[in-house]
């Protein structure tokens, strides 16, 4: 029995042995039974010309590193994903290839061989992927409203402030929008909540399609929301207010054989930066000229400097 | 603070020499693999407790700038860990000398892969020549990178992990290149121990 290949072929990992010019010369069971190539048909080749996929030129680097450095070199999971694709046959996999965190290490420094050792890290990234997803989840209830899935007010609180102290560094304007669904209450009572619940989901989708990555919508609490547009001044938001009043007024909720038509008023006011106006004041001029756009008869944008 | 975390100014002589020969290691390497230039600064050293480090870290990393930071751990006698902490356009800068493309410079994988390969070229050219001069092995874990985007998230991470820390920080300089990062080198006080009879050997020997 020959020791050596009892381990090199028992062993739960792919290894590879190569040359510096790429050339494939061992190559283990393991990777035998994953990719359902022999030995026989794949030794002396080389690997990039077997599997074009790989960075050859990455590939070179890594193992001269090995060899001039005397220590391991790698080919992380994180960046890579895989170094050869083997494709994954669970039904439950989020990935189609096996991840791989590769190891090079210098194997026969005189002859400039290496040895490549492949590591399975597949469950271990489907489990991070499920952390970070169950993390996304619990970042979105904490933020957001389950109703729209626009932002909460606590969330609005958090960024405005952090947008404000930005905005005052870049030497740029900030905008606030306060907008209120028109005779909301009697929507929902002439057709019920459901209904109520559609026209809010609509009006938010609306709100979001609207804006910049770098806005933010939020509900306020039953049909109020607020939007903060960062680096617009005061006639940029209220162009962004009257779109979005238009948009609404053409958009028509289909209810069994009825059409609901739906309006929205607006209030637009900017931070007075000069007077260090405070995201709160101008929140509350905003509302102000909501109130105002309601008194004229609605469906009307309303702004001041 | 413990004494025994501390360096005498003798130590620290010695281990800043030993260092600074373990950094030529690392800039010869470099310049085989990649075929460019560098220069390491002279190590600064000094042992902080973990507050202090917390503060030093505050101090390094500037609150609107976004830092690639890898983590690199060592085994041995000898034992710690390393951080390379590296700014995005330095990085660039660096994927720019590793050969890529202005594609691949703007993808983050391909920014991480760059990040960690150098960072593994440094700390492992430069412990193994420091073990081989205090005549110790040692060996290392593959290295993790994050991009750290709120620096006050990632601080909490070394509160826990350390009692005190020596940092041997240096910087990597680039020539003709916008590039400069820092690599930390952190040592537990069992490891310092360790680090402190292996200096006074080489003390006695000369």
């Amino acid at each position: 029995m020959k020791f050596n290949d009892t381990v090199f072929n028992t062993i739960d990992n792919g290894i590879i042995i190569l040359d510096e010019n790429l050339n494939i010369l061992a190559w283990n069971r393991w990777l035998e039974i994953r990719t359902n190539i022999l030995k026989e048909k794949i030794e002396n080749k080389n690997i990039c010309k077997e599997f074009p996929y790989i960075d050859e030129k990455k590939l070179k680097r890594k193992v001269k590193a090995a060899l001039v450095t005397k220590n391991p070199s790698y080919f992380n999971v994180d960046p890579h994903k895989h170094l050869i694709k083997i494709r994954i046959n669970s039904i439950n996999a989020n990935y189609e290839f096996m991840q791989q965190d590769v190891t090079i290490v210098p194997y026969d420094l005189d002859r400039k061989i290496v040895c490549l050792y492949i590591y399975d890290k597949t469950a271990l990234r489907e489990i991070n992927l499920k952390l970070e997803r169950a993390n996304k989840e619990l970042i979105d209830l904490t933020n957001k409203d389950y109703l729209t899935k626009v932002y909460n007010r606590r969330y609005f609180n958090e960024y405005s402030e952090k947008a404000l102290e930005l905005a005052k560094r870049n030497k740029q304007d900030i905008s606030i929008i306060a907008i209120d669904i028109d005779r909301f209450k009697k929507i929902n009572d002439t057709y019920g909540h459901n209904v109520g619940d559609e026209v809010l989901i609509e009006v938010a989708n609306i709100f979001k399609n609207s804006i910049r990555k770098s806005d933010i919508v939020a509900r306020f609490g039953g049909e109020e929301f607020i939007i903060l547009l960062i680096n617009a001044k005061v006639d940029e938001a209220t162009a962004i207010a009257e779109k979005m009043r238009v948009k609404i007024e053409d958009t028509i909720i289909n209810v069994d054989d009825n059409e609901v038509d739906i309006t929205a008023s607006f209030g637009v006011a900017t931070v007075n930066q000069e007077s260090n106006e405070t995201i709160e004041t101008t929140l509350k001029r905003a509302d102000d000229l909501l109130y105002i756009a309601k008194k004229h008869g609605r469906n009307e944008v309303v702004n001041s400097l | 603070m413990s004494n025994f975390a501390q360096f005498n100014e003798e130590e620290k002589d010695c281990l800043q020499e030993l260092m600074n020969i373990s950094y030529g290691s690392a800039t010869a390497a470099i310049a085989d693999i990649i075929n460019k230039e560098a220069t390491l600064s002279i190590p600064n050293i000094k042992t902080v407790t973990t507050k202090e480090f917390k503060d030093y870290l505050k101090e390094k990393l500037n609150v609107q700038k976004e830092y690639f930071i890898t983590n690199q751990l060592i085994s041995g006698s000898f034992c710690g860990e390393t951080m390379f902490v590296i700014d995005r356009k330095s990085t660039e800068n660096l994927a720019l000398e590793f050969d890529l493309d202005e594609e691949e410079v703007k993808d983050d994988d391909e920014l991480k892969d760059v990040i960690l390969e150098i960072s593994n070229i440094i700390t492992s050219t430069t412990l193994s020549k420091l073990a081989g001069l205090i005549e110790t092995s040692i060996s290392f874990s593959p290295p993790q990178v994050e991009i750290v985007k709120n620096s006050e998230a990632f601080y909490r991470n070394y509160i826990n992990e350390y009692d005190h820390i020596i940092i041997i920080s240096t910087d990597i300089i680039f020539k003709e290149q916008n590039i400069s990062g820092e690599l930390l080198i952190l040592s537990k006080d069992e490891a310092t121990i360790f680090l402190k009879e292996a200096l006074n050997k080489v003390l006695e020997e000369f």
